[in-house]
């Protein structure tokens, strides 16, 4: 079906002050390469509407902070939040060495209970901290904040403050309740602004290696962490530390030292990368190690970012090792799988890397979507000074920050910076979802239950990539899915040998028999039967 | 045994107050989601910030495999501030415009309730805007903080209880004609589906029309249908729920439903209906008793089909309970869960040593205690805990003090199954790390045995895979690398056994081991106070009679004391020449001492001989260990070489938290002694076996020991009569005759020589043999001695070289090797991955390889050079550890480690040694080393910065 056509149908289902405001977050892309069209994104969610997005407390503590593996972090609240954050994103973590802190399999929790709520629960936080530092020695503690205590207004800033003074260990207090903001965007941004304000720039670790990076945005899900790293490796390149994927305290509190920043996922991490800029002189390159093409791409931006002939050449080495190590499985999956379509509704960042990988294989997107964007990540951070900032991102705290004394590195003249980003187009900078998508392919914000069964219905996809939420309304529909949140315990899906994994699994769920036996209710119907209730 | 004592319902000590360390519930909100799916097209919205319904619908869709559709009013910061009706009333809007359920339960979270908002008031205002609407809205008060999800799975239902209008009965069920068949409301609490259909099936065969509160057998399970309907088809109808006032009883499945919000208890209070609380029905005793109320109300006689079904499940109980009575269950979850699955453990005879549920339950111990009393005493199970408010900090302690094997609760208690190695049973929500979590049965007679199946079957795996393997490979398959921790042992067997050197000098002058009692003198030090066996001749109020003397009980001291008794019996003791760790309990039980003690000593003296004696249990497990510390002599006490003869001697055998009994134990000890000893004399190791004689038990068997004890390659056996002492199961029996000893020991002689000049010394005997001059120390060590002590303490960033490489001659690596094979130093904890630091690196294996073959040829030990900052500043510190360093793996190529520091590396490089950093597998990584070294060859390596 025509995607317009199809994008109108979807939309036909609303009732009209639903329909005004879904119509802004849905997209048909006409012109992909030049100025993306305006999408709206970053706004409030509609209630009612089995929405798949989560909260502030989810973007912070588990999302950015929760990978950080030797920080003990206490969510101060009842016990439910605590529970649902505890070992569900499978980012994985490792100690370095046997004196290294894992808190990964751990989740501490204050578990407020009706008294606390009327009387206040300071008291029972100091507690848990005492009790967490006689018992777990932590270096580094973290507070998290869900619903209740900021509405009845305990102070955990004053709790950290204490904490520091108290047992002379780090503390951070991250007021992240639930209801902040709009989204889990909201707490990816508390969480880099505290990261900034208490931790980066703190550390003594220095890089050993001639060139040294950060990743960014990187959270390890299934293993992409250490195979990303493992390829930087193999080019010389030294990961000084990693934000947050089996991150470390120490290791983060030194990323400044580091020559570059790499920004995967730039919706959770971009704040930190533009601080870093602006603080330490760190200038942050958009990488995507997802996807055969992408990978390569980064691996030699990275390489004339740093402008060694002795770099770029083992990089160009490592590609062609790595891809001749790839290259039968290769050619035997694009076979397989090209002439595909997909769809794709993951996060803020996700639905543009596999975007990628999928065309390596010959599959093309009619459809992506992401939970928590903001409009640059889906038309190029140029439209930045034009969004409008609405009171939900106003209460969250932007930081105002400017050069560091001592610390801050100036690493190219004017004109030679000028030049560089010339060449790399990625540096300081992020050209956004859209671009990259085919005439006439569908994109959606806050994509919800209703619109995937309609839009499935009406497009057709092979497969539908998304999580565990959606998965299940997806194969009950009679249409394979796969996670690209937790990967269903697969991975990783980083780097050449990552891609090749992935490849396996699409491959495998198309294939398996199976499938076979069910049959999706639009092969044999019509799809105009099938609008939902409502007034048309 | 005395009767046993379980802890009251106070947290157990040590347990914390205010921290939650893993908790073992989940919040209110959860438990209404999972009722909500038993009302037909019936849909939740939370009322409150979205995370909640996103986190539910992510742990109910992982669970149950099925879409979770839960609605959120999506409150931002300005709805808390002005209150969330109109997020509210938009989000009922919206839910019935895209889904027109036909209930809609509106759930408050904890925002919500914080806020205090009204929301059986907003819901009276919306029905007055909207008296157009059919839906049914339900009002439900469900804050995280006011309970778990046990609580909230109740609230719904009290709530739709209360709120659904009551139907009017109709003419037709009033008539004579209808009362034949009774009205019967059967209200469940959390159960999974599949059990939920065999609820339904188990009535429907009685003659009674029943209304079933909630019914998620469908909705939460659901059948592949061609069509997928996004609002739930089955489940309770609104309907239904309100014809429940005109039942003439109601059946509650709940054991701890405290009144106020117990269905059952309101439709008795307003609309006089009577109730039947009935527990769970789980086990033999509640399943009977769940049959027998609907036998009794109906008037039919029990169905013949389940008088069979009770039958196999009872004869299936009588054929399991050997293997069972071996089973010490933690049972963890919700409180009625944990209840049921608990009466089922016990009437099978499986001890539950914890029982702990997450929430705050009244009465949860008082109910649970006597029945697991009763067994404990009558299986002489010292102990047990039942906890309410419990964490999964609370549960993994208890499971390790009480010595559990097995567990039952959710996935959750799968961080304990993997730390602590307790196989767990995966049988109650949530279920994240299997499949088929909606599928799980334990109810009813083919449900409980289908659990209890699962429990015994993981109790037998254990055995299976432990004792029963090494048993078969040591006397059946013949010899081979069985030992209890396989892993110990790999690189030894790697190696040829030829180059494997000689870890015993040449001079053999422990007092033990020569044919008369020499001149020599030996310190027995008592830091070894805990045993992992229990056998009949010895009582542990005293000191381990296999090895010393019943007398006063021995003060066990600490390494340090240990350290401080040596120095001082040296200045005071004639040729004191060998250290001894001799228990009071056993070495091996004690290994963290032990170690330490012996580390002590070397740092203070190289030549004083180790020796050890030990029951064998955890030999194969320290063998390399004890090799590497300098332990040249070991005494084994072996006092049968069959299970059968073993049982008599042993009452217990606890092996990583797993506690055998009979022959088991008897057996799993057997097997570990045979590896163990045969790894130390492979090794060049002296081992004594010493066998109490015991008339009437062994006496017959001693020869046989002795036999196996020369063929493990034994160098002598210490026959020695038993003590008998009081208290012990064999205190009673008389002293063995002198002239029997004499008799076996020179019938042994043709397989052993004998050791005739044993003293059964004292754990803590210090001097030669029989004159023990222990006395002489029972005063503090002098000054000086102190002083000394206090000097090793200090200098211990500096301390020598433990192990120096094996072929004794420090600098001498280097033999002429082929140009083509690289020699490569490998920084691995575990020999699977490179996963060490270089500066943290304690030991290096050293691999060799020609670019195809990797072989394993040597561990080399060493200091670690980067043993912290404060450390490294000094120049003279880090040359000599790099000197250290160079003494040991100068002879290498490649040195392969997961991350090296810039002067080390630099260093390296000077000393021609290639550094790599990688995170490879070991062989890849010597591979890749190889590889590297040829491609650099002669020109700088390629690393910039070297």
């Amino acid at each position: 079906m025509e995607k317009e056509v199809a994008r109108e149908s979807v939309l036909d289902g609303y009732a009209p002050k639903t329909y005004k405001k879904r119509r802004e977050h849905i997209v048909t892309v006409d012109s992909p390469l030049e100025t993306p069209q305006e999408i709206l994104a970053n706004v409030r969610t509609l209630p009612g509407m089995l929405t798949h997005r989560g909260c502030c407390y989810a973007g912070c503590k588990g999302v950015v902070l929760g990978p950080i593996k030797d920080a003990c972090t206490i969510v101060h609240g009842p016990i439910g939040c605590s529970f649902y954050t505890w070992g569900t994103r499978r980012h994985k973590g490792r100690s370095e060495d046997e004196s290294q802190q894992n808190f990964i399999p751990y989740c501490f929790s204050t578990d407020m209970q009706e008294g606390d709520i009327v009387f206040g629960g300071e008291k029972k936080l100091r507690a848990a901290i005492s009790e967490a530092v006689e018992l777990f020695h932590p270096k580094l503690i973290f507070i998290c904040s869900t619903c209740p205590v900021g509405l009845i207004g305990d102070d955990i800033n004053a709790v950290a403050e204490w904490t520091r003074t108290e047992y002379g260990i780090e503390a951070v207090a991250f007021a992240c309740e639930g209801y902040k903001g709009v989204s889990q965007s909201a707490g990816h941004h508390i969480a880099n602004n505290q990261l900034i304000k208490r931790i980066i720039g703190t550390g003594d670790i220095q890089p050993t290696a001639t060139h040294s990076v950060n990743l960014l945005g990187e959270y390890n899900i299934g293993g992409d962490g250490w195979e990303t790293e493992r390829l930087l490796k193999r080019c010389g390149i030294e990961i000084l530390a990693v934000l947050t994927g089996d991150g470390s305290y120490e290791r983060i509190a030194s990323s400044n030292n580091a020559d570059l920043n790499l920004v995967q996922c730039h919706r959770s991490i971009s704040y930190i990368a533009e601080m870093m800029h602006v603080q330490y002189g760190t200038d942050w390159l958009k990488v995507n190690f997802v996807g055969i093409t992408s990978t390569i791409k980064s691996l030699r931006e990275i390489a004339i970012y740093f402008d060694d002939p002795a770099l770029t050449a083992r990089v160009e080495e490592v590609i062609v090792d790595e891809m001749a190590s790839i290259a039968d499985e290769y050619d035997y999956y694009k076979e397989r799988l090209t002439g595909k379509t997909a769809a794709m509704y993951v996060g803020g960042s996700r639905s543009h890397h596999y975007q990628g990988l999928l065309r390596d294989f010959g599959v093309d997107t009619v459809l992506a979507g992401y939970e928590f964007a903001h409009r640059d990540d889906y038309e190029g951070r140029e439209i930045i000074p034009d969004i409008k900032t609405d009171a939900d991102s106003k209460n969250i705290e932007t930081l105002d920050v400017a050069p560091i004394d001592g610390k801050y590195r100036v690493r190219f003249t004017k004109s030679a910076y000028e030049n560089l980003k010339e060449k790399i187009e990625g540096l300081d900078y992020y050209a956004g979802l859209m671009k990259e998508m085919d005439k006439g392919s569908v994109v959606v914000d806050d994509l919800n239950h209703y619109e995937t069964e309609e839009f499935i219905r009406l497009l057709e996809p092979d497969i539908f990539y998304s999580g565990i939420k959606d998965k299940y309304v997806v194969q009950k529909g009679g249409t394979v899915s796969r996670q690209l949140h937790s990967y269903d315990y697969q991975g990783p899906y980083a780097g050449f040998k990552g891609a090749i994994n992935f490849a396996h699994d699409t491959l495998m769920s198309l294939t398996t028999p199976a499938w076979k036996l069910v049959v999706p209710p639009w092969r044999h119907e019509s799809v105009l039967e099938g609008t939902v209730g409502g007034d048309l | 045994m005395p009767a046993s004592h379980a802890s009251k319902l106070i947290k157990p000590e040590g347990a914390l107050v205010d921290l939650n360390v893993n908790p073992c519930k989940m919040c209110m909100p959860m438990g209404t989601s999972q009722a909500v799916y038993g009302i037909r097209a019936c849909m939740e919205i939370l009322h409150g910030s979205q995370g909640c319904a996103t986190y539910i619908r992510r742990h109910m869709a992982t669970h149950y495999n099925e879409p979770i559709d839960i609605a959120s009013s999506s409150l931002t910061e300005q709805g808390a501030v002005y209150g969330g009706k109109a997020n509210l009333f938009k989000g009922i809007d919206n839910l019935i415009r895209l889904y027109n359920p036909g209930v809609i339960a509106v759930c408050t979270t904890c925002m919500a309730d914080t806020i205090g908002e009204d929301v059986p008031g907003m819901l009276n205002l919306w029905r007055d805007e909207h008296p157009e609407s059919e839906a049914t809205l339900i009002a439900v008060s469900s804050p995280g903080y006011a309970g778990t999800q046990f609580e909230g799975w109740f609230r719904f239902l009290h709530a739709l209880v209360s709120q659904v209008e009551v139907a009017k009965p109709s003419n037709n069920e009033t008539s004579p004609s209808s009362r034949q068949r009774p009205l019967v409301n059967i209200i469940t609490g959390p159960t999974s589906p599949a059990d939920m259909r065999w609820i339904k099936s188990l009535v429907g065969r009685f003659d009674v029309d029943a209304i079933f509160l909630p019914d998620i057998s469908d909705n939460l399970d659901g059948a592949r249908s061609p069509k997928y309907n996004r609002l739930s088809t089955s489940g309770t109808d609104i309907a239904d729920v309100a014809r429940m006032s005109q039942a003439q009883a109601t059946i509650e499945l709940a054991t701890f439903i405290p009144d106020d919000y117990s269905p059952a208890a309101y439709l008795h209070k307003h609309h006089g209906v009577p109730y039947t609380r009935l527990n769970l029905p789980v086990g033999l005793r509640d399943i009977d008793a769940f049959i027998a109320e609907f036998a009794r109300i109906s008037g039919d006689p029990v169905p013949t089909d389940l008088t069979a079904a009770r039958g196999r499940y009872l004869d299936a109980m009588i054929d399991s309970h050997k293997y069972n009575a071996e089973g010490r269950a933690v049972v963890f979850g919700e409180p009625d869960f944990c209840y049921a699955v608990c009466r089922m453990c016990v009437e099978e005879g499986i001890v539950p040593v914890v029982v702990a549920t997450g929430s705050r339950c009244p009465g949860f111990a008082e109910a649970i205690e006597p029945m697991v009393a009763e067994l404990a005493s009558a299986f002489l199970v010292d102990g047990f805990d039942v906890v309410d408010d419990a964490d999964f900090g609370d549960i993994e302690r208890l499971a390790v003090k009480r010595g559990a094997n097995i567990m039952v609760g959710s996935s959750d208690g799968r961080r304990i199954e993997a730390k602590c190695g307790i196989p767990l049973v995966r049988c109650e929500f949530p279920i994240h790390d299997h499949v088929g979590g909606q599928r799980v049965r334990t109810m009813g007679y083919e449900g409980s045995l289908m659990l209890l199946d699962t429990i015994t079957n993981s109790l037998l795996q254990r055995k299976t895979s432990t004792f029963r393997a090494a048993i078969r490979d040591e006397f059946y398959e013949g010899p081979g690398p069985t030992v209890a921790s396989p892993s110990q042992m790999e690189h030894s067997s790697d190696a040829p056994s030829s180059s494997v050197p000689s870890a015993v000098p040449a001079a053999r002058i422990h007092p033990c081991f020569e044919d008369a009692c020499p001149a020599t003198a030996r310190i027995h030090l008592p830091v070894a106070p805990v045993c992992n066996i229990s056998c009949n001749y010895c009582v542990r109020r005293f000191d381990c009679p296999n090895e010393s003397r019943p007398g006063v009980v021995t003060k066990v001291l600490s390494p340090q004391e240990a350290l401080e008794r040596y120095l001082l019996a040296r200045t005071r003791v004639e040729s004191l020449d060998v250290v001894g760790i001799a228990g009071p309990g056993d070495a091996l039980a004690n290994w963290e001492q032990v170690r330490e003690t012996l580390r002590l000593i070397r740092a203070v003296d190289e030549s004083v001989l180790f020796c050890l004696s030990t029951n064998g249990l955890l030999l194969p497990r320290y063998a390399d260990e004890l090799i590497e510390l300098g332990v040249t002599h070991v005494t084994v006490t072996m006092n049968a070489v069959d299970p059968i003869v073993g049982a008599q001697i042993y009452r217990q055998v606890t092996l990583d938290h797993i506690t055998y009994t009979g022959e088991a134990a008897a057996a799993v000890l057997l097997s570990n002694q045979i590896a163990g000893i045969k790894y130390l004399t492979s090794r060049g190791i002296l081992v004594k076996v010493n066998c109490v004689l015991i008339e009437g038990v062994n006496d017959r068997h001693i020869d046989a020991v002795a036999a196996m004890a020369a063929e493990l390659g034994a160098t002598m056996a210490n026959i020695m009569p038993m003590i008998p002492v009081p208290g012990s199961p064999f205190g009673n029996r008389p002293l063995v005759k002198n002239s029997t000893v004499r008799s076996t020991r020179e019938r042994c002689e043709q397989y052993l020589p004998q050791m005739r000049h044993c003293h059964q010394c004292r754990a803590d005997a210090i001097g030669k043999l029989g004159e023990d001059v222990r006395a002489l120390f029972d005063e503090k060590p002098e000054g000086a001695v102190r002083h000394q002590v206090a000097g090793i303490a200090e200098e211990d960033p500096n301390r020598r070289v433990v192990d120096a490489p094996r072929d004794g001659s420090t600098a001498s690596h280097p033999q002429k090797r082929v140009p083509h094979v690289s020699r490569v130093a490998v920084a691995s904890r575990g020999g699977m991955l490179v996963d060490q630091h270089f500066g943290h690196a304690k030991a290096f294996l050293i691999y060799e390889t020609d670019g195809q073959e990797v072989r394993y040829r040597d561990r080399r030990v060493l200091k670690n050079y980067c043993s912290g900052s404060s450390d490294c500043d000094e120049h003279e510190q880090t040359d000599e550890a790099y000197k250290r360093v160079l003494e040991a793996i100068g002879d290498c190529d490649a040195v392969v480690s997961l991350r090296i520091g810039e002067a080390p590396r630099k260093m390296l490089c000077a000393s021609g040694i290639l550094p790599i950093a990688t995170c490879e597998t070991v062989e890849d990584a010597v591979r890749e080393a190889h590889a590297e070294r040829l491609a650099t060859q002669g020109s700088p390596p390629l690393d910039a910065s070297c």
